[in-house]
C-alpha cells in the first residue's frame, strides 16, 4: 500500500473548489496557490517517475500500488487499485508538467470569469492522473468521463469565436465513443471467473473467442480520442477554438488517454482478438499519419496546422503499438510510449506560442501574419524551436522517438518503410509556413508587440525535457521496455 | 408498533385537516406546514419499518411490510415532500390552497398504500386513491387552457387503464378464486398455458403502463406534463409512474417468477418487456431531442428513463425460467430499483429547477434558458447536476444504476438490449448537454438576476448532496435496492 498515487489524483481533485474560492477573492494569489497545488502534484509525479525508473516493475507487473475499497456490495464491488509503470509514469509527469506550464500560461491569456476557470484546470488534471493511474475498468472509466466535463466547459465558456459549437461536438463524440468503450468492459467483467474489473486480474485470461467485439468497442472509445482518422472530426475545432492553455492539455495530455487506453486496454486485456486484427489497426495508424500531414499542409490557420500536426503524431503511436504486435519486436511499441510523452511537450509549445501570436497579432491566418522575425521576435524563435520540435529534427527527442516506430515498423513489414515520408511532409509544411509567417518582411512601419520575456522563459521550459531526453533517453525506454515485452507475450510473439 | 398504520393515520390526517383551512380567510401557508409535517412524520415511520419490518394486522392478508414496499414509499413520500414544500410559496396565496394540499396528501395516502399492496383489490382502491385528486391537481391553474387540457386528457387515459386493471383482476379472479397476490401468482403458474392467464398478465402489463409511462401507452405523458402545474409534473414524473412500478413488479414480475414459458414460443414475459425497453427508451430519446420545451423535454426523457429501467424486469423475469442467469437477474433488478431511486431524485431536480424558472421568467422554453447561469447560478448549477446525471455521466447516481442495467444484460440473450440501451445513452447526451451549453455558454437576453429564494436553494442543495453523494458512495443505494428485490 503506498499512498502516492492517490494523493496524485487526490490533491489537484481537493485542489479544484480551494482554487475556486481563492480565486474568487483575490485573483492573483488565487492563482498563486493554484500553482502550488500543481506544484505540488509536479512533485509527487517527478517521485513516482523516478521511482518507476529506479525499481523497474517486472513484466506485466506494477508499482507503487495501493488499493482502497469504494463499492462492496454482495454480488458487485469496486476498489480504487492505482499503479504504474513504464507506460503510465511518462505521462504522469507530462500530465503535472504541464498543468502547471497551463496555470502560468493562462494568467496572461484569460481574463473574463477566471474563477471556476483554474479550478476546472486542476479538475482536468485530477480526472487525467485518476484516468493514468487506475487498474479497475471502472474507475478508470469513471474518471475518462470526468475528464470530459471540465473541458467541455474549458472549450464552450473560454474558446474562441465558435467555441460552442466545437464544445458541443467534442462532448458527443467522445461521450459517444466513451459509453461504446463502457460495452467492452462489462463484457470483460463477465467473462472471467471470480467476476473482476481489475486490470491486473483481466490480463490474459479473457478467454479467445470473447475477444472480438470488446477489442472493437474499447478501440472506438479511445480511437476517438487519440483521435484515429475516421474519428477525428471534431478535433481541428475543439483544438483550434480552445484557448490556447487549453489546447496545450487538450493536444498534449488528453490525446496520450487514447493511446495509452489502445495499449494498456484494447491490447492489454484483448490480445489475441488484437494479433488477429493487428494489420487493420496499423493500417489505420498510417493512414492518421499521412492523413494529418496532408491536410496540415494544406491548413490557412495555424491552430488548424497545428491540431493536424498533432494527429499524425499520434498516429505514430498507433502505429508504432501494433508493429510491435505484429513483429514481437519490442522497439515499435517502446517508441510509442517515448512518442505519447514527446508529443505532450512538441504540441503543447507549439499551440502556446499560437496563443501568444493570436493575442499579439490579433490572428493566426496565416496570409496576414508577416514578418514576425521583425514584429516578435522571441515568439518566432520560439515558433521556429517548437517547429523544429514537431518536424522531429535531432536535438529533439521527437526524432528518437519517430525513428524507433518507423524502424519498427519495417520489423512488421518492409513496406511500411514508406512512413518516413510522413517526417518529411512534416517538415515542408512547417518550413514553409516559416518562410510564410517568420521570413517575410513585416509592413513598413510595424510596432514591435512580443512576449515578455518571462512568457518567454517559460515557452522555452517546453522544449528542455526533449532536449534533455534525446541524451538521457533511458529515463523513458528503460521502463518502457517491461511493457513492450509484456504486449509481446501476451500477444503470443517470441 | 404498527409503523405503516400510523403513517396512513398522518397522511389521512392531513388529507382531512387541510380543507378546513379553507374556512379561515387568512390562509396562509399553514396547511402546507401541516401537510409537510405529516409527510416528514410517515417518512420517519416507514423509514423505522424498513429497518426492522412490523406485520400490520389491522389490514389482515390486504398489506405486506417488507423492504420493497418500503423502497417505494420513501421515494413516493419523499417527492410529495419536496412537491410540498416547494409549492408553499406560490401555492399559500391562492385561494384554494388548502385543497391542493389535501388533493396531495390523498394522492400520497394512495401510494403509500399501493407501495404494500398484497391484495389485488387494495392494489385498486390505492391506484385509485392515488390517481383520482391527480386528475384535479393536473388541472390546478384552472384559467390555463393547457392545464384544462392534461387535466382531460390524463383522467381520460386515466380511467381507460383503471378499466384495463380492473377487468385483469376480474380474469385474476376469475383464475384463482382469490384476489390475494400470492393465490394469484401460484394459479396463473398452475394454468400457465391457459390463454385466459397470459391474457391477464398483458392487460396488467398495459394498464400499469400507462402509469410508468412505457411506449406505446405514453401519448399523455408529454401534455399533461406540460400542462399540469410544475410541482404537479414532478409529482408525476417522480412519484406516481413509480407507484405503477411497484404495482408492476408485484403482480406482473411475481408473476413472471413461476409463469412457465411456452416451450419453443417467443411470446415469453421477459421477451415482451425486451421490446418495450427497447420501444421506450429509443422513442422517448428521440422524441427528447426534438423538443422546444423544457417540459416536455423531461417527459420525453422520463419516458426513456423508463426503458432503462424495463431492462432490469427483462433479465429478472428471464432468470426465473433459467436459473444460469440467477445472478445477472439480481444485478439487473438492484439496478432496476436503484434507477428507480436515482430517477425519482434526478428528475425532482431537474423539475423544480425548470419550476423555479418558470416562477422568474414566466417562461420555459429553452430559449429562456439561454445565459441562465449568469441570472440564476444555483437553478443553473442544480440543473446542470441532474441533467447530467440522467445522462449517466459518472460519478454521479444516475451512472451506477444504468452500470448494474447494462452490466445485467451485457452476456447472454439480450446482449442486443445493452447494445441498444449503450446507443440511446449515448445519444441522450446531446439533449441534454445542450441545455447545459445553453445555461453557460450562450448570452442572455438580459442580465438582470432572478430571484433565488431560500426555500427552493434549500430544497435544491438537498437534492444536489443525493445526487452526487449516492455518486460517490453507491454502496448505501446499491445495497438498499438489492434488499427490497422481491
Amino acid at each position: 500500500m503506498n499512498p502516492i498515487l492517490a494523493l496524485l489524483v487526490l490533491i489537484p481533485l481537493a485542489g479544484s473548489p480551494l482554487s475556486y474560492l481563492l480565486v474568487k477573492r483575490d485573483r492573483e494569489s488565487g492563482i498563486a496557490v493554484t500553482l502550488a497545488v500543481a506544484l505540488v502534484t509536479l512533485g509527487l509525479a517527478v517521485y513516482s517517475f523516478w521511482y518507476v525508473y529506479a525499481h523497474v516493475p517486472a513484466i506485466g507487473d506494477y508499482t507503487l500500488m495501493g488499493s482502497y475499497q469504494w463499492v462492496s456490495t454482495p454480488n458487485f464491488g469496486i476498489d480504487l487499485l492505482f499503479g504504474v509503470d513504464g507506460l503510465s509514469s511518462p505521462l504522469i509527469l507530462a500530465t503535472a508538467a504541464l498543468t502547471v506550464f497551463a496555470i502560468i500560461g493562462s494568467r496572461r491569456l484569460i481574463h473574463g470569469g477566471s474563477p471556476p476557470y483554474f479550478a476546472l484546470l486542476l479538475l482536468f488534471e485530477g480526472a487525467i492522473m485518476g484516468v493514468f493511474t487506475s487498474l479497475n475498468l471502472v474507475v478508470f472509466y469513471v474518471f475518462w468521463e470526468l475528464v470530459m466535463i471540465p473541458m467541455f466547459f474549458l472549450i464552450g465558456v473560454w474558446g474562441g469565436d465558435k467555441r460552442r459549437y466545437a464544445a458541443m461536438k467534442f462532448m458527443i463524440f467522445i461521450f459517444v465513443g466513451s459509453t461504446v468503450m463502457l460495452l467492452a468492459f462489462l463484457a470483460a467483467y463477465l467473462d472471467v471467473s471470480p467476476f473482476s474489473f481489475d486490470i491486473p486480474t483481466l490480463a490474459g485470461k479473457i478467454p479467445d473467442g470473447l475477444q472480438y467485439l470488446p477489442l472493437l468497442a474499447s478501440f472506438i472509445g479511445f480511437a476517438v480520442k487519440l483521435p484515429v482518422v475516421p474519428f477525428h472530426s471534431w478535433l481541428p475545432d475543439a483544438y483550434s477554438q480552445a484557448p490556447a492553455p487549453v489546447a496545450v492539455l487538450l493536444a498534449g495530455v488528453q490525446s496520450a488517454m487514447g493511446g495509452y487506453g489502445i495499449i494498456r486496454i484494447s491490447i492489454g486485456l484483448f490480445p489475441y482478438a488484437a494479433a488477429q486484427w493487428a494489420w487493420a489497426f496499423l493500417l489505420l495508424g498510417i493512414v492518421t499519419m499521412f492523413y494529418g500531414a496532408i491536410v496540415a499542409l494544406l491548413a490557412k490557420e495555424l491552430k488548424r496546422m497545428f491540431a493536424y500536426t498533432s494527429l499524425n503524431h499520434m498516429g505514430f503511436v498507433l502505429f508504432g503499438a501494433f508493429a510491435t504486435v505484429i513483429s514481437g519486436n519490442a522497439l515499435g511499441m517502446e517508441g510509442a510510449i517515448f512518442q505519447m510523452f514527446v508529443h505532450a511537450f512538441t504540441a503543447g509549445s507549439l499551440f502556446m506560442v499560437a496563443g501568444y501570436i493570436q493575442q499579439q497579432a490579433g490572428t493566426t491566418e496565416i496570409s496576414q501574419l508577416k514578418g514576425l522575425r521583425n514584429t516578435m521576435p522571441r515568439t518566432a524563435g520560439l515558433l521556429v524551436a517548437a517547429a523544429g520540435a514537431a518536424m522531429a529534427l535531432p536535438p529533439f527527442g521527437s526524432f528518437l522517438a519517430e525513428i524507433a516506430v518507423i524502424a519498427g515498423g519495417i520489423q512488421a513489414n518492409a513496406y511500411t518503410g514508406v512512413t518516413v515520408l510522413v517526417p518529411v511532409l512534416t517538415g515542408g509544411y512547417l518550413l514553409w509556413m516559416i518562410r510564410r509567417v517568420v521570413l517575410t518582411p513585416a509592413a513598413e512601419h510595424f510596432q514591435v508587440r512580443d512576449m515578455p520575456w518571462l512568457d518567454a522563459a517559460t515557452l522555452a521550459m517546453y522544449l528542455i525535457p526533449l532536449i534533455l531526453l534525446i541524451v538521457f533517453s533511458a529515463l523513458i525506454l528503460t521502463p518502457a521496455a517491461p511493457v513492450a515485452q509484456w504486449v509481446v507475450h501476451l500477444t503470443g510473439g517470441p | 408498533m404498527d409503523y405503516i398504520l400510523f403513517a396512513a393515520v398522518a397522511m389521512a390526517a392531513a388529507a382531512l385537516g387541510t380543507p378546513f383551512f379553507q374556512l379561515n380567510r387568512a390562509r396562509g401557508r399553514a396547511p402546507g406546514y401541516l401537510l409537510a409535517v405529516a409527510l416528514t412524520a410517515a417518512i420517519i415511520l416507514v423509514a423505522l419499518n424498513t429497518l426492522s419490518p412490523q406485520p400490520v394486522p389491522e389490514f389482515g392478508t390486504l398489506l405486506t411490510s417488507d423492504a420493497l414496499g418500503g423502497l417505494f414509499a420513501l421515494v413516493t413520500l419523499s417527492v410529495t415532500l419536496a412537491v410540498t414544500v416547494f409549492s408553499l410559496p406560490t401555492i399559500s396565496i391562492r385561494a384554494n390552497g388548502p385543497l391542493y394540499y389535501s388533493l396531495l396528501a390523498f394522492s400520497a395516502l394512495g401510494m403509500l398504500f399501493l407501495s404494500y399492496a398484497a391484495d389485488l383489490l387494495i392494489l385498486f382502491v390505492a391506484w385509485e386513491l392515488m390517481s383520482l385528486p391527480t386528475y384535479a391537481l393536473a388541472g390546478f391553474d384552472k384559467n390555463r387552457k393547457e392545464s384544462n387540457e392534461a387535466s382531460a386528457k390524463y383522467a381520460i387515459l386515466g380511467a381507460l387503464s383503471s378499466a384495463i386493471i380492473l377487468y385483469a383482476i376480474s380474469l385474476s379472479y376469475g383464475l384463482a378464486g382469490s384476489t390475494q397476490i400470492s393465490t394469484v401468482v401460484r394459479a396463473f403458474a398452475a394454468q400457465s398455458t391457459d390463454p385466459l392467464s397470459m391474457i391477464a398478465i398483458l392487460l396488467f402489463i398495459v394498464g400499469f403502463g400507462f402509469k410508468m409511462s412505457i411506449v406505446p401507452f405514453h401519448m399523455w405523458v408529454p401534455d399533461a406534463y406540460e400542462g399540469a402545474p410544475i410541482t404537479i409534473s414532478t409529482l408525476f414524473a417522480a412519484a406516481t409512474k413509480k407507484a405503477g412500478f411497484v404495482a408492476a413488479i408485484r403482480v406482473v414480475l411475481v408473476a413472471s417468477t413461476v409463469y412457465a414459458v411456452t416451450q419453443g414460443s417467443i411470446f415469453t414475459i421477459p421477451n415482451i418487456f425486451a421490446v418495450l425497453a427497447l420501444l421506450t427508451m429509443t422513442l422517448g430519446n428521440l422524441a427528447a431531442l426534438t423538443q422546444k420545451s423544457m417540459t416536455r423535454l423531461l417527459a420525453y426523457s422520463s419516458i426513456s428513463q423508463a426503458g432503462y429501467i424495463l431492462i432490469g424486469f427483462v433479465i429478472f423475469s428471464y432468470a426465473q425460467a433459467n436459473p444460469a442467469y440467477a445472478l445477472d437477474g439480481t444485478i439487473g433488478m438492484t439496478g432496476a430499483l436503484f434507477h428507480i431511486i436515482n430517477h425519482s431524485i434526478m428528475v425532482t431536480a431537474a423539475f423544480l429547477a425548470a419550476g423555479l424558472v418558470l416562477i422568474g421568467l414566466k417562461r420555459v422554453d429553452l430559449g429562456a434558458f439561454e445565459g441562465l447561469a449568469k441570472r440564476a447560478p444555483i437553478t443553473s448549477f442544480t440543473l446542470s447536476v441532474s441533467l447530467l446525471a440522467l445522462a449517466g455521466v459518472p460519478p454521479l447516481n444516475g451512472f451506477w444504476s444504468k452500470l448494474l442495467l447494462f452490466l445485467s444484460v451485457v452476456n447472454g440473450p439480450y446482449a442486443w438490449l445493452a447494445v441498444a440501451a449503450v446507443l440511446n445513452s449515448a445519444f441522450s447526451v446531446a439533449y441534454y448537454v445542450w441545455i447545459i451549453k445553453r445555461m453557460y455558454m450562450d448570452e442572455p437576453e438580459s442580465h438582470e438576476k432572478m430571484n433565488e429564494p431560500l426555500t427552493y436553494v434549500l430544497i435544491f442543495a438537498v437534492l444536489t448532496a443525493l445526487i452526487i453523494g449516492l455518486g460517490l458512495f453507491p454502496q448505501l443505494g446499491i445495497n438498499f435496492a438489492q434488499s427490497a428485490i422481491p
